[in-house]
């Protein structure tokens, strides 16, 4: 009977905690949110999972864990503190990004640098609640909703909030159809929102080759901390457009990006733990994720209201939502609601082009507060 | 430390102004490189001047005339070994194959040149016969 108790006592049953039991409910209700309503499944799911993963309790000290020294889940885990997983995924994105759209119309660039705004705000607000610069600015980038980019600065500079700010970062971008909506329609009047864009012009070849040279040339001469993201994304991206290489270029985009984005949020979700995860800090990190992810949106709209005091020809302010690099989900959120007012215009392309510039504009704002706060 | 105090600590304002400067201001440049993009090629896509070609100012000149028909003794010298092959009277179309046979120039000229002078003479019916001139006619 005794050693029936002690093994008990060994089981996960035994070994319990509240916080595993409510990180493993946090676990199943993603996996729910990416089965059934569809929300960012190629996050969630394996975020959602991982959660549940780590949380499975367990006797300390075999080498099981996440956090423990020689577990398989720690090697894994390496991806992520290295920063490795996001410059792999960073290169898949650059061979499935079109820039066609943003070369065709380049001023819309600029829509992508006022929605990195939401970071610096969130800087500011989290350096005022006590957060130290590092943890702050790990926090503030949530607000460039691009998952990996939030999680390599995170590792660079505070490792011990990858697990929430990740899952801040993953929670918000599944959370965009939600979110972002009525921000735009508190801020933008339907008239606004009529506006159609110009049709595109044709881009040539030889532009969309250039383009990832001159772009990594001047991207990391002005913040050569973002070489890791910006370094693989245009490489990526010259593999898509070269057209020499379409066998690299189709790995890149398929087999490389998903093997890291399985990796990534299997890992990111088991380093969770009830134990570790559950803080006060938490919350407030969960809280200034959702400022962060609203004020880049709002700071975006605005802009490009700014911009159509100037213009000639205005743009749909709606665009400027879509200068937060939640690739294509910001863009789609956009794009649906250009349709609600008038369901014969196509924003999608345009989007599209701010997302591509927001990609770019985020990692740019990870390299300068790495380079920063580094040392 | 909290609110402004710690923003001021930590040298935020500085750091959030300086951040949002240099990514605006990048991502600016960025996009008024790509704007000229386009024209920057247009310009190093533009067909390469076709030179005019300056026409010489000199007199026309007239077509060279064809030498051989004209000068009577180097023709028949061409057409004697041709004519030996033949019989004495022979089809004027069969001293015409001869000498297309062996790639003697202007065989039409030079059969022509050959009956004005005299040296192919008549017989009817398509047949001649030579007949070999004594002095230079040209």
């Amino acid at each position: 009977m005794d050693l029936f108790l002690q093994f008990l006592g060994n089981t996960g049953f035994g070994l319990a905690d509240y916080r595993n039991l409510i990180m493993i409910v946090v676990g199943i209700f993603f996996v729910f949110l990416a089965i059934s309503k569809n929300y960012e499944p190629l996050l969630l799911l394996p975020i959602g999972f991982g959660v549940i993963l780590g949380n499975i309790p367990f006797f300390k000290g075999f080498g099981i864990g996440i956090y423990e020294a020689n577990s398989v889940l720690h090697y894994l885990y390496f991806g992520v503190t290295s920063g490795l997983y996001p410059s792999i995924v960073f290169l898949g994105l650059g061979a499935m990004t079109d820039f066609s759209f943003l070369l065709a119309n380049p001023k819309l660039m600029l829509l992508g640098a006022a929605a990195q705004m939401g970071i610096f705000f969130t800087y500011l607000c989290a350096l005022a609640l006590g957060f130290s610069p590092q943890e702050a600015s790990s926090i503030g980038i949530i607000g460039g909703a691009d998952g990996p980019t939030s999680i390599f600065l995170t590792a660079k500079l505070a490792p011990h909030l990858i697990g929430p700010v990740a899952i801040a970062a993953y929670s918000y971008m599944a959370l965009i159809p939600i979110i972002q909506p009525p921000i735009m329609k508190l801020l933008t009047s339907k008239k606004e929102r009529l506006i159609r864009m110009p049709d595109l012009r044709q881009v040539s070849r030889k532009e969309l080759i250039i383009f990832p040279v001159v772009g990594l040339i001047l991207c990391t001469f002005l913040a050569p901390a973002s070489i890791p993201l910006l370094g693989p994304f245009f490489f990526g991206n010259l593999m898509k457009e070269s057209g020499v290489v379409d066998r690299l270029a189709n790995t890149a985009r398929n087999a490389i990006i998903d093997t890291a984005t399985i990796f990534l949020g299997l890992t990111v979700g088991a380093s969770t733990q009830g134990d570790v995860f559950l803080n006060p800090k938490s919350v407030g990190i969960f809280l200034l994720g959702a400022v962060a992810f609203s004020i880049a949106t709002a700071s975006g709209l605005l802009f490009a209201k700014f911009m159509n005091l100037f213009l000639k020809e205005k743009i749909n302010p709606l665009l400027g939502a879509a200068g937060v690099s939640a690739v294509p989900g910001s863009a789609r959120e956009v794009h649906l609601m250009g349709q609600k007012a008038d369901p014969t215009n196509f924003l999608l392309m345009h989007a599209m082009a701010c997302n591509a510039s927001g990609v770019i504009g985020s990692a740019i704002c990870a390299g300068i507060l790495w380079s920063f706060l580094m040392g | 430390m909290i609110g402004f105090e710690a923003i001021a600590h930590h040298n935020g304002w500085a750091a959030a102004a300086t951040g949002a400067c240099i990514v605006f201001a990048g991502l600016a440049t960025l996009s008024l490189i790509i704007s000229q993009l386009h024209k920057f090629i247009a310009l190093l896509d533009r067909p390469p001047k076709s030179k005019v070609e300056v026409m010489a100012d000199d007199k026309p000149q007239a077509p060279p005339q064809p030498q051989c028909p004209l000068n009577l003794d180097l023709t028949v010298s061409r057409f004697e070994p041709l004519i030996d092959e033949l019989d004495p009277e022979f089809d004027l179309a069969d001293l015409y194959v001869l000498a297309k046979k062996y790639h003697l120039p202007h065989p039409h000229l030079s059969i022509r040149c050959l009956l004005d002078s005299g040296a192919l003479q008549p017989l009817g019916d398509g047949i001649f016969r030579f007949a070999k001139p004594e002095a230079d006619q040209q």
